[in-house]
């Protein structure tokens, strides 16, 4: 058992953990937060994927215990209530959803290539998702989704028209 | 007319709860006071075995353990209920299902399948379906290994080899395929009054529906499923995995049964692309005009059948490719073995058959000095063009234009001087 304190999505938590818990846990069974999937358990497929310090992480291969006094943003943190952050409006708007189930992971990933630069090239783009297995969409429009959301971060809105 | 839906995006239904990270998917779903189950999967490929439980069953913490005795009817399956849902003293394949301990939570469920004491008399398997066919073989199912075999005779191919420029002759093998859909499955249930109530993610809900009241022998108007959000599937969500288990599990013991497959389970419960050993005989006249083809098609199906019936059909349906050839003789077969067992997945036994047809035409083409394009120009399907089971092509066969389009992308028309 080891006390923990870590913000996540802005929010301060104190929480008990066990040696043998991973970060996934403390999302998905502690806290409730279940936009964070788990697709493997072992750092191949990505759509664990949250950021920590800024940084992408597959919350399955960080412990717990590791998260201490961190900052952490999951997919939850990323909308303001029902106001969609202009990521996740491109991804419905390009169509580069299907089941969904690497989204979550995928968004943050994007989010972390343009926190970085919001126009980057494809290639940055398909560097930056390197980390993330989807099965369905054959990435071509995940590429084109993230081109779009840095297009509207620059226009400094989630107006796909414009 | 103004097209309203028809080329335009449509935003779809769950985009938004998807993207926000809302979409419930079965792992999501919690219950008060649920319990967690965990299968015991055979680690043989073919074997007799003794199963004792008293160990497991006497863990703290373990609710209940289920074998085949606790099932009304212990059969199941898309095509031939050649599946048990727990096997009775047989295994057929690495990871079938023998028992499922309900257990107050993952933790000691995992450790009761440890604890459970299984004594295998191996007996010798068949993992090559060539030797499968064999009469000698150790047969996996009753008498034959041979499930299926679809027959196609057009033409008199033994005459038209005669008159035939060329003649191209290879074996071609493909391997198994998982689907890996990102979704591990998972699944709850729980008793709403009578009704037994599975959330799961399937491709099938309403025949999972009847193998569920068939497995417990109650009405399907007791059985109610409900799909919700699924990670993908690509064809490995039609064959039943966890839903009779926690169906079973819940009306034993009267709360919410839940389990979720990590990714290795996952790879060893449910069915793969089948992989195919294909044999072709291609003979071409001097201009490069297909004249006559034989292929002879083994699906391997692993230990069960689930579709090969429908996939090596398709397989032997689709095995000239998309050209005119006017004499062909296919013969494609699905097999047993003591392999993992294969079913539907993405082209549904049309996507081995490229890997053959395709070289057999380069070969020829190749052997005549005619580049890839123009070969294919010469014998693609056209309106009007007849199939190897004699149908008749009417409409939209663009495959000439695509092939021209191809050509040109690739920059072979200017070069290679083709029209
Ligand atoms: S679940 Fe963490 S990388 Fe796959
Ligand atoms: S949308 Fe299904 S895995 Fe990416």
């Amino acid at each position: 058992m080891k006390d923990i304190n870590l913000k996540i999505n802005g929010k301060s938590y104190r929480l008990s953990t066990n040696e043998d818990m991973r970060l996934i846990d403390v999302l998905r069974d502690e806290l409730g937060l279940l936009g964070s999937k788990e697709g493997c358990g072992e750092g191949e497929c990505g759509a664990c994927t949250i950021l920590m310090e800024g940084r992408t992480v597959n919350a399955c291969m960080v412990m717990a215990f590791q998260t201490d006094e961190k900052e952490i943003i999951t997919i939850e943190g990323l909308s303001n209530g029902e106001q969609l952050h202009p990521i996740q409006q491109a991804f419905i708007e390009i169509g580069a959803v299907q089941c969904g189930f690497c989204t979550p992971g995928m968004i943050l990933s994007a989010k972390a290539i343009l926190d970085k630069d919001t126009n980057p090239t494809r290639e940055m783009i398909r560097q930056g998702i390197s980390g993330n297995l989807c099965r369905c969409t054959g990435y071509a429009k995940i590429v084109d989704a993230i081109e779009l959301a840095g297009k509207l971060l620059r226009n400094g809105g989630n107006n796909c028209e414009a | 007319m103004k097209r309203e839906i028809v080329g335009k995006r449509a935003i779809r239904v769950d985009g938004h709860s998807k993207v926000l990270g809302k979409a419930e998917y079965p792992q999501d779903i919690q219950k008060q006071s649920m319990y967690h189950g965990k299968t015991l999967r055979s680690k043989k490929p073919h074997a007799y075995f003794k199963l004792n439980i008293d160990k497991a069953k006497n863990l703290k913490g373990v609710i209940a353990i289920l074998t085949a005795k606790d099932v009304p009817y212990n059969h199941h399956g898309v095509l031939f209920k050649d599946h048990e849902i727990f096997c009775t003293n047989k295994v057929r394949r690495v990871g079938d299902p023998i028992a499922f301990v309900v257990a107050e939570n993952e933790k000691i469920a995992k450790q009761a399948v440890e604890f459970i004491e299984i004594e295998y008399d191996e007996i010798p398997g068949v993992f090559d379906p060539i030797k499968a066919m064999e009469q000698s073989a150790p047969i996996v199912h009753k008498e034959s290994n041979i499930l299926y075999h679809y027959k196609i005779r057009k033409g008199n191919i033994e005459n038209a080899f005669k008159q035939c420029e060329v003649i191209v002759e290879n074996e071609y093998r493909t391997g198994m395929v998982d689907h890996a859909f990102l979704q591990p499955e998972s699944g709850i249930a729980y008793m709403d009054e009578n009704t037994v109530v599975v959330c799961a993610s399937s491709q099938y809900p309403h025949f999972d529906q009847i193998e569920i009241a068939e497995a417990l022998n109650i009405p399907t108007e007791n059985v109610r499923v409900i799909n919700p959000a699924i990670g993908g599937a690509f064809g490995g969500r039609e064959d039943i995995t966890l839903q009779i288990h926690i169906a079973l599990a819940t009306k034993l013991v009267g709360k919410p049964v839940k389990t979720t497959y990590s990714r290795e389970e996952s790879f060893l419960a449910h069915g793969k692309r089948h992989s195919m050993i294909m044999k072709y005989k291609t003979g071409a006249n001097r201009q490069g005009k297909l004249v006559a083809m034989e292929a002879n098609i083994i699906g391997d199906t692993g230990a069960y059948a689930s579709w090969a019936p429908n996939v090596l059909r398709k397989a032997g349906v689709h095995a000239t490719g998309p050209y005119e050839i006017p004499n062909v003789k296919v013969d494609s077969y699905a097999v047993y073995t003591n392999n993992p067992f294969a079913g539907a997945m993405r082209g549904f036994g049309a996507a081995q058959g490229p890997i053959a047809y395709e070289q057999q035409i380069d070969e020829i083409g190749r052997k005549l000095s005619i580049d890839p394009i123009t070969i294919r120009k010469i014998n693609g399907f056209k309106v009007g063009s007849e199939t190897a089971t004699g149908q008749i092509l009417e409409a939209s066969v663009p495959y000439i234009q695509c092939i021209e389009s191809v050509g040109k992308a690739l920059g072979l028309e200017q070069k290679e001087g083709i029209r």
